[in-house]
């Protein structure tokens, strides 16, 4: 029965890998292999790449020191941390909020069989983290440092225990989620608030974290013997991957232990969580003057309401509206230091700071892709966009202006602050806030496209559409890709001999032909797509 | 009020609905009735412009679903089999948003919706988001909404399934009185009894080929709907 429920939760899952929604047929063998080879390419390439760099920094100089232990910890904490990450944010809504909850209740299998499917797909999601960091790190640690039968049998008990770890403290989170989320009335923004703490928390370590690693290196030492000291567990930690016995026996009882916890505490509340509608007080309906809307205002307010109704939503795919306000204070307040700093590194060439300054814009802009998961969150409510009397353009074009109104104000507002502290002339500056409103538009009208071109009508838990969904991955990582290119541009294949008007000119005119295209692909063929879904 | 001519849909090699011809008057509740399967929901969807047909034609008061659908839609309210509504909204919300897309006024909105959240015992629900409603309130909803802009025609999918019997009774009442105003209505059922009663007309559809129409008499004579129906389709097999 298990093995049933878990296929079942896998099929969803990765249900686009080896459907074709649009043709409603099994994907081809050449098509399931290359989105395999795309998600591998991200995972491994992209995330594991860079923890190998990381390990490869840390490892030799920390065992060369005797401090093996320090390095595992280190990498280990930055594994659970990344797992966590990953995982918490959908763990709630995968464990709790699963349409099919229900249906499952109903029928002759044990609470407990489908739990444990729920808690193999949380796992699932927090190994597909974790491992990205503390793969790479055992791997070269056997490369660089040294190799033995108990250094390998720590290694691979030390990925399992993470991972291990990982879900408890997913699972512990989703739990004390789903608790508060039973009291409070407004829990969607509650959720957000607690979950950028978590962010906020996050990324300060990860701005820090060079500072950190040098200090660390310098005092490795010292700061080893303090953490022995004051916190032993922590050593002991680090010690399963170096292969200590006992260590690898008393991490391994203390995670089994903190999971079999985890296991009684949800299993007790479970069915209770799961069926219960919250207990806070009923809101009393008051008639109250409404004004007529227009329909395309009454459009964009149902995408807001979407939006604004999903923790899920406004975090996997509203970040940037947090962040960019959050650069243009930073760059007002630290702006000269950043200058100054960005052209000692690249003031050999003319225009590069403005570059990186507008591939800011469009970074943190990427990091928006509302409309990517639009359409599929549509789900069953679909038929009620195709029997009004609206046109499917009006119904994309909401979709669009949602995010052109949640991406384009924080860029222009993250631009105005690059104005301030860049000393542009007129011409500059309007290249400088027209390519990052193209790109706010050309990742509004390729994330639409994208949602249409692999909807999936038929997810049981929003995560799917909106985390782990083709359309999500490829808008995030194309706008990565799209910064990438604009300062690759300029700096490795001779942009600057252009200038930086010459060369934004340039890339403003390509992104916006590809707008232009994407526009009216979506107006003709994308219309006719949703129309026919 | 409704022409339905020749109309054909294939899913694949599977005809769903075949030539199917059926004409509704003002005035007239139509039932529309048939086996699991048989293409009632198929057709239902198509004249309300959610499926897109191979061929034959359907007019709405003179218009071509094809051609100018949202002229159509402006005329029609329809409610699914199943009621899944925007679970993010309220009650309220929803009314609303229902009530711009149609352009219903400020002051006709607030009386329509007081009228009939009234009558079907809604009112005190109104501010709770949608995910909390049972299935009955959330069909009372569909029908509120539905009712909201005095549609000329509309177009239900075993509306009665959920409700209770003082709202079915009261959704007895609504048709009747849609169709004493000179609209129509066309729902599919399995309820017979309720057909039977309800209904100035009858189709009943098999394999997505209509094998009997007309009117109430036309169709079941001296027996009851439930014999000519079971009747009807042991001859097809």
């Amino acid at each position: 029965m298990l093995k049933l429920l878990l296929k079942k939760q896998m099929t969803e899952i990765f249900r686009n890998y080896f459907y074709n929604p649009k043709k409603n047929t099994a994907r081809s063998k050449a098509g399931i292999i290359g989105y395999i080879i795309l998600f591998i390419a991200i995972m491994a390439g992209l995330l594991g790449g860079m923890f190998t760099y990381l390990s490869m920094i840390l490892c030799a100089p920390l065992s060369a020191a005797g401090m093996d232990w320090l390095y595992f910890a280190l990498m280990g904490l930055l594994s659970v941390l990344l797992g966590v990450f990953g995982s918490v944010f959908n763990t709630y809504s995968c464990l709790y909020l699963s349409k099919d909850n229900d249906l499952l209740l109903s029928m002759p299998i044990s609470v407990n069989v489908i739990m444990a499917s729920r808690l193999l797909t949380v796992y699932l999601m927090g190994l597909m983290y974790s491992i990205v960091v503390i793969l790479p790190a055992v791997i070269v640690y056997w490369v660089t440092a040294t190799v033995s039968a108990g250094v390998i049998l720590g290694g691979l008990l030390l990925i399992l225990l993470i991972s291990a770890f990982v879900l408890t403290l997913s699972c512990a989170l989703g739990w004390v989620v789903a608790k508060i989320s039973l009291k409070l009335k407004n829990k969607s923004f509650i959720t957000v608030i607690i979950s950028l703490a978590f962010f906020g928390g996050y990324y300060f370590f990860y701005f820090k974290a060079q500072t950190l690693i040098q200090d660390l290196l310098a005092n490795a030492s010292v700061y080893g013997e303090k953490i022995k000291g004051a916190a032993y567990p922590l050593y002991l930690f680090g010690r399963v991957g170096a292969g200590d016995a006992f260590a690898m026996a008393v991490v391994s009882a203390v995670v089994m232990a903190l999971f079999g916890l985890m296991w009684v505490l949800i299993s007790h509340s479970f069915l209770k969580i799961a069926t219960s509608s919250g207990n806070t007080a009923k809101k009393v309906y008051k008639e109250t003057a409404v004004k007529q809307k227009s329909i395309a205002a009454a459009l964009l307010t149902k995408e807001f309401g979407r939006f604004t109704a999903s923790p899920n939503y406004m975090l996997n795919c509203g970040l940037g509206i947090i962040l960019l306000p959050i650069a243009g204070v930073m760059l007002l307040w630290q702006g000269g230091t950043v200058i100054s700093v960005l052209n000692e590194i690249f003031g050999e060439r003319a225009g590069c700071v403005p570059v990186l300054l507008c591939a800011t814009v469009c970074t943190l802009a990427s990091m928006n892709d509302m409309t990517s998961p639009s359409v599929s969150l549509e789900g069953k409510s679909l038929w009620l966009m195709q029997s009004l009397p609206v046109t499917p353009w009006q119904v994309l074009r909401a979709k669009l202006s949602m995010q052109m109104i949640l991406s384009g104000i924080p860029a222009l507002f993250c631009t105005a602050c690059i104005a301030f502290i860049y000393p542009f002339t007129p011409l500059e500056l309007l290249l400088a806030v027209l390519v990052p409103m193209l790109y706010v538009l050309f990742s509004a009208l390729f994330g639409l496209f994208l949602g249409l071109k692999m909807p999936n009508l038929n997810w049981t838990s929003e995560i799917t559409p909106i985390k782990q969904s083709a359309p999500v991955t490829i808008a995030l990582f194309s706008g990565f890709g799209y910064t990438v290119l604009l300062c690759a541009g300029y700096m490795f294949l001779n942009g600057w001999k252009l200038s930086f008007v010459g060369y934004m000119s340039l890339f403003g005119a390509v992104t916006l032909g590809l707008c232009g295209l994407l526009y009216f692909w979506l107006k003709k063929r994308g219309s006719k797509l949703f129309a026919g879904l | 009020m409704l022409k339905i001519e020749h109309l054909t849909k294939t899913y694949g090699e599977k005809k769903a609905v075949d030539d199917l011809t059926l004409h509704i008057a003002p005035g007239e509740i139509y039932g529309f009735i048939g086996h699991n399967g048989a293409g009632k929901t198929t057709t239902l969807k198509s004249v309300v412009g959610i499926l897109q047909f191979d061929d034959g034609e359907i007019l709405i008061n003179g218009k071509s679903v094809r051609t100018a659908p949202l002229d159509c839609k402006r005329d029609i309210a329809y409610i699914p089999d199943n009621p899944d509504l925007y679970d993010y909204m309220s009650g309220i919300k929803y009314l609303n948003f229902i009530a711009d897309i149609f352009g219903v006024s400020a002051a006709d909105r607030k009386e329509r919706i007081r009228k009939y959240s009234e009558l079907f015992e809604l009112t005190s629900d109104l501010a709770q988001p949608i995910a909390a409603y049972s299935h009955g309130m959330k069909q009372k909803l569909a029908i509120i909404a539905a009712w909201l802009h005095s549609p000329k025609l509309i177009i239900m999918d075993e509306p009665f399934v959920g409700l209770d019997p003082k709202a079915s009774h009261l959704l007895k009442g609504m048709m009747r009185e849609v169709c004493d105003e000179g609209g129509a209505i066309f729902f599919s059922t399995h309820v017979l009894e309720v057909a039977e009663k309800l209904c100035d007309k009858v189709a009943i559809i098999k394999g997505g080929r209509l094998i009997r129409s007309g009117t109430m008499e036309d169709v079941k004579g001296d027996d009851s709907l439930e014999e000519v129906f079971l009747e009807l389709e042991g001859e097809s097999c």
